[in-house]
């Protein structure tokens, strides 16, 4: 069973704690798809993202296939998006997809997956890859920092790496 | 008789911009030779990923530096308020250039270690100019006119290239 057959199913279940790691799970993701792929912004993005779990929370009963939960969020929030530039500006919704939706939604989906992957790694590890990939550290900063020889940084990375590649092979 | 004047001469890019570049460069070669060594080594992946992360860190670091250079010069041609800040600037990026040149070596290290032998002079070439690159940037923090002996910019930017210095010939040594 996939994590997120996993959250579906404790959610429909009534665990309160399940939804909350629902939204932490999409809430990124669906404010991405808000922000970067409709350019909706401030009181629209966030009215839209409230929509989208709104309906998520209503409608998560007729999911037929928990393991889809992402793209069934993506569908979502596509249509909230579509129906919130319609309602503005008095258009059909067909007529207001934005040109290269899907390629932005297809990026979305890659950098939820090694958020995701990234998440079940060891603290260590996802301490040392944030610190060299996102934040632009120094080998020697790294060291310093985590109180490890500044040399056997580039290896540690690189295992940690192999250990985010099995993630993504399973 | 009338003469249009010379036309201007082209800015100069400066040895930050081409200590940037050089090890940017060598960051490549590092990835390559990575890639090259992948059916021997499963670490090679990884190192491959950072040298490409340093490689494009470096490429961004060798532009902000080649227009960090060109606003000092203006601005020491025309002095202004803005004067010690565009000096400032010029000198923090050849420090991030030097650290990620001692990075650069570094990565040529792990690689040099365990990549195919066909390849390993590759890695170990990498790392030579690397250092280089890492020496040039670190001269460049020590002659900025804000820097002076005792400035711990100054003293992270050799610390750096000796850094370098050390994995370079580390990397040289490698399987000889």
């Amino acid at each position: 069973m996939s994590p997120d057959e996993h959250l579906v199913g404790r959610c429909l279940d009534g665990d309160d704690a399940a939804w909350s790691e629902l939204v932490e799970r999409y809430s990124r993701y669906v404010y991405a798809i808000c922000s970067q792929g409709y350019r909706l912004q401030g009181h629209d993005a966030e009215d839209a993202f409230q929509e989208v779990f709104l309906r998520i929370y209503d409608r998560l009963g007729t999911l037929r296939d928990p393991g889809a939960l992402r793209p069934w969020i993506a569908q979502l929030t596509r249509r909230v998006c579509l129906d919130r530039l319609a309602s503005a500006r008095r258009e059909e919704p067909s007529d207001l997809e934005p040109a290269g939706i899907a390629t932005i939604v297809e990026e979305l989906d890659d950098a939820l997956a090694v958020r995701q992957a990234l998440g079940e790694l060891s603290v260590e590890c996802q301490e040392v890859l944030d610190r060299f990939f996102c934040r632009d550290e120094s080998y020697r900063t790294i060291g310093e920092e985590l109180q490890l020889p500044a040399g056997t940084i580039a290896s540690r990375i690189s295992r940690c790496l192999a250990r985010l590649r099995e993630r993504f092979g399973r | 008789m009338s003469s249009s004047p010379p036309p201007a001469p082209d800015p100069i890019l400066g040895a930050g911009f081409a200590a940037g570049r050089t090890a940017a460069v060598a960051a490549r070669l590092v990835a390559d030779v990575a890639r090259a060594s992948s059916d021997s080594w499963a670490g090679a992946a990884g190192a491959c990923a950072q040298a490409t992360a340093l490689a494009d860190r470096l490429d961004a670091l060798a532009e902000a530096d080649a227009d960090a250079f060109a606003a000092a010069l203006t601005a020491l041609a025309t002095p202004s308020a803005g004067l010690e800040a565009h000096m400032e600037r010029a000198a923090a990026i050849p420090l991030e250039i030097a650290e990620a040149a001692a990075d650069v070596a570094a990565a040529a290290v792990l690689v040099a270690e365990r990549c195919d032998g066909l390849v390993r002079a590759d890695a170990a070439g990498a790392a030579a100019l690397a250092a280089g690159a890492a020496r040039a940037a670190a001269h460049l923090v020590r002659a900025n006119l804000t820097v002076t002996a005792s400035d711990p910019r100054l003293q992270k930017a050799l610390r750096a290239a000796d850094d370098a210095r050390y994995s370079a010939s580390k990397a040289l040594d490698a399987g000889v």
